[in-house]
């Protein structure tokens, strides 16, 4: 055992230092880097929801002679990639610290598994019966407003304003997109809802940066 | 001048409060991630929550995840309270001036 360690800060600046760079170097290692967190899914939306908008472009068009089945694919895939990164940093970082904060995090998913699950469900009986244009309306306006409604929920529960202002963003987004119509919706969405996230993800970064600093 | 709480007022007991005072109120550490997080010894480690936890400054419980038992730290109100007090009183004394026990 080290007998050293067990002696007094040399001073009260000595003991300062300490405290603080205890701290920032503990914060380091239990937040995970908010990038990997908001970046991802920016990328899936700017990525998928763009490819869709090439293919199915307003007017029932296609500006870029995709296979019909590519942009959905991408989407899906480009989204699940997002999830498991985001679980995985989750994990690593928060893995092994329980208590209220952990509660909050299970719940918090829960809501996002549960609520898209009872929705699609209804979604799907009902977009059978409509043209492709529209069925493909209702199905991304509702999980872009999901989506937003669940951030704002998040920046509640975690009283984190740029999660919450990013959830108020993304709603706005998908109301404006809903008004410009099939073939729009997923253009907005692309540039301003995946954009928006990137833009998020930066923020948050430096939020974070500046709270670890010693 | 104000006293040292003693409990903290050692190098690596300061440590650990200032480590555990990151986590959220109500939130516990594993003994292993925390060891990894302070770089110390097991030994070492166990040593110095012993004395925090007769001071009542931190809780430690025993549980099982799955199969596994774990051993979870956490830093009490007491120790939370007491944390911020050192912390304060080392700040007072570096600048005394906006110190709220000056005259």
């Amino acid at each position: 055992m080290d007998l050293d360690d067990d002696s007094p800060p040399t001073d009260a600046a000595a003991a300062l230092r300490l405290i603080q760079d205890q701290r920032s170097a503990t914060a380091r290692r239990l937040d995970p880097d908010a990038r990997l967190l908001y970046w991802p899914w920016g990328v899936a939306w700017l990525v998928g929801f763009g490819l869709f908008f090439l293919r199915f472009a307003p007017g029932d068009r296609a500006l870029v002679d995709l296979p019909s089945w590519l942009p959905l694919t991408v989407l899906f895939v480009l989204l699940a990639a997002a999830g498991t990164i985001q679980a995985v940093v989750s994990v690593r970082a928060y893995g092994q610290v329980s208590g209220d904060s952990a509660r909050r995090g299970k719940w918090y998913g829960y809501a996002w598994a549960l609520g898209s699950v009872s929705i699609y469900a209804g979604l799907g009986r009902i977009s059978e019966h409509l043209p492709h244009d529209l069925a493909a309306l209702l199905w991304s306006a509702t999980a872009v407003g999901l989506t937003g409604a669940l951030h704002m929920a998040g920046g509640a529960v975690w009283l984190d304003q740029d999660l919450f202002r990013l959830g108020v963003w993304i709603s706005v987004i998908n109301l404006v997109g809903a008004f410009a119509g099939p073939g729009w919706h997923p253009l907005i969405v692309a540039v301003a809802g995946g954009g928006g996230m990137l833009v998020a993800g930066a923020i948050a970064r430096r939020r974070q940066q500046q709270r670890q600093q010693p | 001048m104000t006293e040292l709480d003693p409990v903290i007022h050692a190098q690596a007991r300061l440590r650990v409060v200032a480590s555990l005072s990151t986590l959220n109120v109500g939130d516990k550490i594993a003994f292993p991630r925390l060891q990894e997080l302070l770089a110390m010894t097991a030994g070492n480690l166990s040593v110095h929550l012993r004395k925090l936890e007769e001071a009542g400054y931190v809780e430690i419980s025993k549980t099982h995840r799955g199969r596994t038992p774990a051993t979870l730290v956490g830093l009490s109100r007491r120790g939370r309270l007491a944390f911020e007090e050192y912390t304060e009183t080392i700040r007072a004394l570096l600048d005394p001036t906006s110190s709220k026990e000056q005259p």
